[in-house]
């Protein structure tokens, strides 16, 4: 075997190979840049940490990270829960529900947009006197006066989360259905003669048996989630208006780089953000772990 | 064929291995590929597409126009000025990055031989040709347009509310900013708005004083003018004198030839916007084209204070092998009196350059304007503008404040607290400058 | 397209076992309150639907829109199509050649598709089936380097293609895709819960090299997981505009997210009609690929599923 084991270097070499090159490489850069007082333009000064300590002092760094949290994680909950809800039903065998090739193309048709598109759509939706969103509401008689909902910072923060869902359950439904069909029939009709009704098969069967799936969910909408920058940027100001309540970290990272040319200090803010992300990721790899070896011996 | 990839991939890795310890000593001149027959242009507008016709016919060189949207024009732009590889021989840079480019020395220096343009700087519009120097006053860029603004008013809501439509007349009545709060309040009282939104007047907020953002010590000026703005703009807001259609939505193009409709203290309203605050450029892309209906019962005059609104330059890359050729079309663009007249006839942009503008603005007269002599009464207002307050921190600062003033408008923050939170970000942004 | 054999023999398995019902379980016996489950699944039926017209309608604005007038648009949102489509063609094909844009962003996202699956399943097998120094490292290091914000690294990235003598070609494009962590560690993590090494060790009994087990059992069992990526890897390399934008410099090369900038940029802008139908124009056959493909996919899901 050992011998064999050779091979792995074999396989996973045209990849490094490539990584390094494309991605290692320009990110190890950025590690330079962020040591420096770089514009954008040559002729850059070595300063040291100085980047990294204004990073820790800065308001609005910290304003941002809170933003990005409060945005992808109520968006995170809504995302999964209506996928998995959706790949509860679909597999459910009692309900035999048709069309899942249908429902699941056009779940995951707003994916397709560019967000520019995405913006400007919901740009008109959600405008304060003439948007769709306001005419219907006033219709109905829910609201008396027209609600401007990208100049509350809540509402603002709520629009942002629920445009993400939107654009993202079907990604997530995707997936885990690909997840769901990969699972063995052999565990559900076991899990059926011993009596188990719906839920308890979903909770014990299908969910255990998820977690590799759920995990990548988890951490890929987590990595993308905190890089969460362009809805924000095209749908109000661009500097993160209501009052600072859109300002996200990557936003905020773009902002200092391309708008005030601050390059050296947008690449600190860029390493502060791996930073967080990494505790973040090692978090759920840690809570997923745990669960997942639980989930083995039990079964 | 993939064994050949893999084998290429890693000589590939190989030099990264070697760039990555002198990853800085890259230069920055190395040319563009060899076709030096063909001419670069790079622009974020296709208006040059005639300009370059009329380039190829005369002088016989091909010339490539790359378009890239104003958005994504600096993040193409900059790594092949910087590189040297793939750029353009001539390129134009708008006013928001055009203070930044110019200092950047991407253009190359026409103050210099063989260009000498110096020699030409009473042609043209002192703050248009001021706006191409650099920091130690030389002149990178140069512009064929000036793009003062007005205060564009439909004729007939004048004449039956303000009982004219002569501009003359209603642009003395808009000399002040008290002025213009007196013409809202009759607006009002016929059930009309002065403005589509409060930002309209952000123009304005310069006032008879204009000074730089950033003085010559590097501290930040937040003029006595500019903190009355943002009562001016609150009271616009509070006393209804607007259509709530910040610019740019649909509602504010729809303003333009229809009435609209206004929701305010629970109850909606159908009203009719009076007037745009728009420079040079806004009649003919903006006006003419969203305010077809309304063709004719247009008119233009000065507002508070002359300001003016955007506006496109252009220089010859420092690092062209093909400086010669991308002069001639600079000054194609800028200096040519045949080609100018022609252009300001056809597009109705007013130019910078004097010999042309002497030449054509006494017989200038719009029908969309009913007749206005458009031309003449913009080159006047050009001529008021104050050269040398422009900085590279204008488009981010001026950003920065319209936010902290509408958090003053809608009433969350006080007067105070929205001065504090500007200078708290401007701090932010640009750490080099000094904030009381 | 010569290199497409993946893709074709996906498409001919299932073609030979043709519409395969799509429920992923179906041994269970029906159930026994009929009038309560036909209620309950009209319920969800309705649920779904109104789901599916809320992720339909900004393409219908979007269909409908490109029929329409500039002041047709700007006067007010509708369902009803107009009639000048006609019109906003000739306008746009005045501008541009959108199908040569077509014809390059369909190179690039089908060569990225393939690499990316290919050598994404590879990588993500090396890391499952051996175990060697430094394995978990590697997979560590990978899983973290996908965590740095990518906006910054576009200088870096576009000196490397510059020293390759690459730019303005597609190979910064194409070559990338190769190592794409967010596949490969999907590919695994759907392999752990799949794929058992003992079904490894009896090919190697039998006497089958190491590349072969890979193409003849690994990687049919992963076509689930590398179809399913293949459809995120081809949208993201069709919407890709950021990388052809400051990579591409001859027109003639523009794939179409950088001609819709093209057109945004020119006097198209201007006439809305015409601008949504290029955006028509370039989502539209990916948005029927999508929809027929999907289902070719979801029938080699199952097949993945029932192999064993």
């Amino acid at each position: 075997m050992k011998k064999l084991d050779r091979y792995g270097y074999a396989f996973i070499a045209p990849f490094w190979v490539v990584f390094l090159t494309f991605s290692i490489y320009p990110v190890f850069l950025t590690l330079y840049y962020s040591f420096t007082n770089y514009t954008g333009s040559q002729g850059e000064e070595v300063v040291g940490f100085a980047n990294y300590a204004r990073l820790l002092t800065d308001t609005y760094f910290i304003e941002a990270f809170v933003n990005t949290i409060k945005i992808w994680g109520i968006n995170f909950v809504l995302q999964i829960g209506l996928a998995l809800a959706l790949a509860l039903l679909f597999s459910d065998l009692r309900l035999k529900l048709k069309g899942l090739a249908f429902f699941r193309s056009f779940f995951y048709l707003p994916n397709l947009i560019t967000i520019s598109s995405v913006a400007l759509l919901f740009g008109i939706l959600l405008d304060w006197q003439h948007g769709s969103l306001n005419m219907m509401l006033l219709k109905l008689g829910i609201i008396s006066d027209p609600i401007n909902w990208l100049s509350q910072p809540v509402t603002a923060q709520l629009s942002v989360s629920l445009i993400l869902t939107w654009m993202w359950f079907g990604h997530s439904f995707i997936i885990v259905m690909a997840g769901v069909s990969g699972i063995s029939q052999d565990f559900f009709e076991a899990a059926h003669i011993d009596g188990a009704n719906r839920w308890q098969m979903f909770t014990n069967v299908t969910v255990p048996l998820l977690k590799p799936i759920l995990l990548y969910i988890m951490i890929t909408s987590l990595i993308g989630g905190l890089q969460l920058f362009d809805l924000p940027l095209l749908l109000t100001d661009g500097i993160g208006a209501p009052d600072g309540s859109l300002n996200t970290m990557v936003l905020y990272l773009y902002n200092q780089a391309f708008k005030y040319n601050n390059y050296g200090y947008a690449a600190a803010v860029a390493y502060g953000l791996f930073l967080i992300t990494l505790v973040f990721s090692a978090i759920v790899f840690k809570g997923m772990f745990r669960k997942e070896r639980a989930a083995q011996k039990g079964a | 064929m993939r064994k050949k990839l893999v084998s290429l991939l890693s000589i590939g890795a190989l030099s990264v291995g070697v760039l990555g310890a002198c990853s800085n000593d890259e230069g920055s001149s190395e040319s563009s590929n060899g076709k030096d027959d063909v001419l670069k242009v790079w622009s974020f507008t296709d208006e040059l597409k005639e300009p370059i016709k009329t380039y190829e016919e005369k002088n016989g060189v091909k010339v490539e126009l790359t378009i890239v949207p104003i958005a994504d024009y600096p993040t193409k732009l900059k790594p092949a000025l910087e590189s040297g590889v793939g750029a353009p021989d001539v390129f134009t840079g708008e006013i928001a990055f055009l203070k930044q480019w110019v200092d950047a020395g991407y253009w190359e220096n026409l103050s210099d031989e063989p260009y000498n343009v110096n020699e030409i700087s009473d042609d043209y519009i002192p703050y248009v040709f001021d706006l191409g120097k650099d920091k130690d006053g030389n002149v990178r860029a140069l512009s064929w347009q000036t793009t003062p603004g007005g205060v564009y008013y439909k004729r007939s809501l004048a004449k039956e509310v303000l009982g004219t439509d002569d501009p003359t007349e209603i642009g003395n009545m808009m000399s002040s900013m008290d002025g213009v709060l007196e013409v809202a309040e009759k607006m009002k009282q016929k059930g009309y708005k002065m403005f589509p939104d409060e930002g309209a007047i952000r123009w304005f907020s310069q006032g008879a004083n204009p000074e730089a953002w950033v003085n010559d010590n590097n501290e930040l000026v937040l003029t006595e003018d500019k903190i009355n703005y943002m009562d001016y703009a609150k009271e616009l807001r509070e006393k209804q004198y607007t259509a709530l259609a910040p610019e740019w939505s649909p509602s504010w193009f729809e303003g333009m030839s229809k009435p609209i409709k206004v929701k305010e203290g629970g109850k909606e309203t159908e009203t009719q916007v009076f007037s745009y605050v728009l420079p040079t450029w806004g009649l003919h892309s903006v006006l003419k084209d969203s305010a077809k209906d309304t063709a004719g019962d247009w008119a233009v005059t000065n507002g508070p204070s002359p300001y003016f609104w955007g506006g496109t330059w252009l220089g010859v890359y420092e690092g062209s092998k093909n400086k010669e050729a991308a002069y001639d079309f600079v000054k194609l663009m800028t200096q040519d009196e045949e080609f100018l007249t022609g252009w300001a006839e056809e597009t109705g942009d007013v130019l910078a350059y004097k010999p042309v503008t002497d030449k054509i603005k006494d017989d200038f007269s719009d029908e969309f304007l009913g007749g206005q002599n458009n031309y003449d009464f913009f080159l006047d207002q050009a001529d008021e503008i104050t050269p040398g307050i422009v900085t590279k921190y204008d488009q981010q600062l001026d950003t920065l404040y319209g936010a902290s003033v509408l958090q003053y408008v809608e009433g969350k923050k006080s007067k105070e607290e929205a001065i504090e939170e500007f200078k708290k970000q401007a701090k932010n942004a640009y750490p080099d400058i000094t904030v009381d | 397209m010569e290199q497409n054999a993946e893709s074709r023999r996906m498409l001919a398995d299932s073609e030979v076992q043709p519409p395969r019902e799509e429920k992923p379980l179906r041994v269970l016996p029906p159930s026994k309150k009929p009038k309560k489950k036909w209620f309950s699944r009209g319920l969800i039926y309705t649920g779904l639907i109104i789901l599916t017209i809320v992720c339909f309608i900004p393409f219908l604005m979007m269909l409908v829109n490109a029929t329409r007038t500039n002041g047709e648009i700007m006067s007010g949102f509708s369902l009803i199509p107009g009639s000048a489509l006609v019109d906003n063609y000739a306008i746009l094909s005045d501008y541009i050649n959108i199908w040569t844009g077509f014809k390059n962003s369909l190179i690039v996202a089908v060569l990225v598709t393939l690499l990316s699956g290919y050598f994404s399943a590879m990588t993500a097998f090396g890391f499952a089936f051996y175990n060697f120094k430094g394995k978990n490292v590697m997979f560590i290091f990978m899983l973290v380097m996908m965590m740095v914000p990518g906006q910054l690294g576009l200088i870096g990235f576009y000196e490397i293609s510059k020293t390759l003598g690459i730019l303005d070609s597609f190979i910064p494009l194409i070559i990338p895709s190769i190592a794409s962590p967010f596949v490969v560690f999907f590919i695994r993590q759907y392999t752990q819960a799949t794929l058992h090494v003992s079904m490894i060790e009896a090919a190697r009994i039998d006497g089958a090299s190491e590349l072969r087990i890979f193409h003849t059992i690994a990687l049919p069992m992963m076509m689930p997981a590398v179809a399913t990526m293949s459809i995120f890897t081809f949208i993201g390399s069709w919407n890709n505009y950021l990388m052809p934008l400051v990579l591409l410099f001859s027109p003639e090369k523009y794939t179409l997210p950088v001609l819709m900038g093209f057109l945004k940029g020119s006097q198209v802008a201007e006439n809305l009609g015409a601008l949504y139908l290029g955006i028509a124009i370039s989502v539209v056959p990916i948005m029927i690929a999508f929809l027929f493909l999907s289902k070719y996919i979801v029938s080699s899901i199952s097949a993945g599923a029932v192999k064993e």
